[in-house]
């Protein structure tokens, strides 16, 4: 199985525009989601589903799929908005991000997408399930990689330092772990609430392969993550990333975190993002 | 009472269960979490080896990882201690098994006050109140092992999210082998007229004993046994409880959101002029430490003592 796409690196540069203009409009009409989370992971979203992640649109639920979790539920906007410039939905549902039974609710959920592996928001819990899938992988010698991307707070979760020992454990090399560590949390850079640095280390001496890209960079997180071999250790991606990427007066700032734009915001990030 | 020299431990039924399905092409995992011996798993691992994953002292993890391996096409069983499925990884229960819907089901072992004197950190007394707010896990408590064996093997075959409550002691037969378990049905034990006694897993054999002694004193009562909390087809207790129109509950378990609760909705709801009295842990304390049996007296739910309940309420 291939990706359905398999794009160069232009062309996901292009996706990724589309995917941040449409998390703009999205928010701004439902008045309410997670846009600094939303941002800065369109790079490693748009790099999985138009290149990296095996799957047909036709059988979301072929069993040799790569699996993708969206361990960082919240970002589910940037997820929805990935899925619809794929054509895995519907992008007519734009406007209805967050109405009353939505199919596209503020948190993933698999009942409402074929696409939706598992149902996230409450942290910490994607890269446990995303070791099972990757045990069950093993067991039924399918040869389908288990994408997981946590958030960097996410880690402050005790349940993803569980999943890594038995990751490493069971040599689980068909996992891979993207963290999308843009330093924020939900009241404050990471470093000031509880640090996680230094964060490679911890990784590695948790089992990982451990490999620090530019999260940002589509060029950067295609050759990583398309170098990795198979040799016995799960991998560990820590994909550097900005809160807010793209638009300059939402990156890096802690109230983006659930911030959404006004009017007159949205028309200046159109016009940066047009660029 | 318990420790009938023809008893069974309901995991060796279970263990028993899980092997002979799995040698018939159920394509089961088992998932534990240093709980090797807690859940007697040692003939299955010896016969399939493979199957059996450990994911060391990580009960939240142990819980994801089961909903993972369901997800990814297995029928993902764990088995650890009940307090530390319920409680320690209640999220991963309520979101990666519940809400996703995954076929994982769950043993949870020694629970109620199976390890008395190790204390309330060692104890479930609410494990049923808890499953029973996650709408659509099924919850059943096999009472014996005629009934267990029928429990894990429609739980194994149903696809979606399980609780069974497991008891440690040794429990003998109060079935016949032609007894044939119903999801959803109400378990008659034994038909009265005078009261009406409704327990689950291991208090059934306190029930059925007070009902003997109860007949002793002339008086009789229905004996009803809850193996399937959810489903549950309520009119059979419906029936006993407008006939008697006295009930009591008995349960190793608080008195709130277990089967004291249950029939108290069901009093409640079909508007059925019946006293009750629930016999369990009392609410806003943790449990008395101590032997089992002990704490059994303590809070009334032996044979005797529910015995003397149903006399007192009588009078």
């Amino acid at each position: 199985m291939n990706n359905p796409f398999e794009f160069n690196t232009e062309e996901i540069l292009h996706e990724v525009k589309e995917i941040r203009k449409n998390v703009l409009k999205m928010n701004h009409g439902a008045g309410q989601g997670h846009t600094g989370a939303d941002l800065s992971e369109a790079d490693i979203l748009a790099s999985l589903y138009f290149r990296l992640l095996r799957y047909t649109k036709e059988n979301p639920r072929d069993p040799q799929r790569d699996r993708f979790i969206l361990s960082k539920g919240h970002g589910v906007g940037g997820f929805y908005c990935t899925l619809m410039q794929a054509g895995l939905l519907d992008k007519n549902l734009l406007g209805t991000y967050l109405e009353f039974d939505s199919k596209l609710p503020g948190h993933p959920v698999r009942q409402k997408n074929d696409f939706v592996e598992v149902n996230t928001g409450a942290l910490g819990h994607g890269l446990p399930i995303g070791v099972g899938m990757a045990i069950a992988a093993k067991k039924q010698n399918l040869d389908y990689k288990v994408y997981v991307l946590t958030g960097d707070g996410e880690l402050q979760e005790g349940s993803n330092w569980e999943a890594a020992m038995t990751a490493s454990h069971y040599k689980l090399d068909n996992l891979i772990w993207i963290i999308d560590r843009n330093n924020l949390q939900l009241a404050d850079f990471t470093e000031n609430i509880v640090a996680l640095e230094p964060l490679g280390q911890k990784l590695e001496a948790f089992g990982m392969e451990y490999l620090e890209i530019n999260g940002n960079d589509p060029g950067a997180i295609i050759s990583t993550i398309e170098s990795l071999a198979p040799n016995g250790k799960p991998k560990a991606i820590l994909a550097r990333t900005t809160k807010g990427c793209g638009v300059s007066f939402i990156e890096n700032q802690p109230s983006w975190h659930h911030k959404v734009p006004t009017d007159e915001e949205l028309s200046r990030a159109m016009e940066e993002l047009s660029c | 009472m318990l420790g009938n020299s023809v008893a069974q431990d309901l995991r060796d039924v279970m263990v028993d269960s899980l092997t002979s399905l799995t040698r018939q092409g159920l394509n089961i995992a088992v998932l534990v979490s240093d709980s090797t011996s807690t859940a007697k798993i040692a003939p299955f691992k010896q016969e399939f080896p493979d199957r059996l994953i450990n994911v060391g002292i990580a009960e939240q993890s142990l819980i994801g990882t089961a909903a993972g391996m369901a997800l990814g096409g297995f029928v993902a069983v764990t088995a650890n201690a009940a307090p530390f499925l319920v409680h320690r990884a209640n999220e991963q229960v309520k979101n990666d098994v519940c809400y996703s819907n995954s076929n994982v089901k769950l043993m949870g072992l020694n629970a109620g006050v199976c390890y008395g004197p190790l204390a309330s950190t060692h104890h479930a007394i609410d494990d049923v109140s808890i499953m029973r707010g996650f709408g659509n896990i099924l919850i059943f408590t096999p009472s014996d092992g005629i009934e267990a064996r029928q429990v894990f093997a429609y739980a194994l075959n149903y696809v979606g999210p399980v609780y069974i409550r497991m008891d440690s002691a040794k429990l003998p037969n109060i079935h016949d082998e032609g007894y044939i378990f119903r999801p959803g049905q109400p378990d008659i034990l034994r038909l009265g007229n005078d009261i009406t006694i409704i327990a689950m897993g291991s208090t059934a054999h306190e029930a059925v004993a007070a009902g003997k002694l109860l007949q002793e004193d002339g008086i009789s009562a229905d004996i009803i046994s809850l193996p399937s909390i959810r489903p549950l087809e309520p009119s059979k207790i419906v029936e006993s409880l407008c006939k008697t129109s006295l009930a009591i509950t008995v349960e190793e378990h608080s008195q709130h959101g277990g089967i004291g609760s249950l029939v108290s909705e069901i009093i409640a709801e079909h508007g059925i002029q019946c006293r009750l009295k629930r016999l369990g842990f009392p609410e806003g304390k943790f449990a008395v430490s101590g032997p089992r049996d002990e704490m059994r007296k303590h809070i009334g739910i032996d044979a005797a003592s529910v015995a003397r309940t149903a006399k007192e309420m009588i009078k």
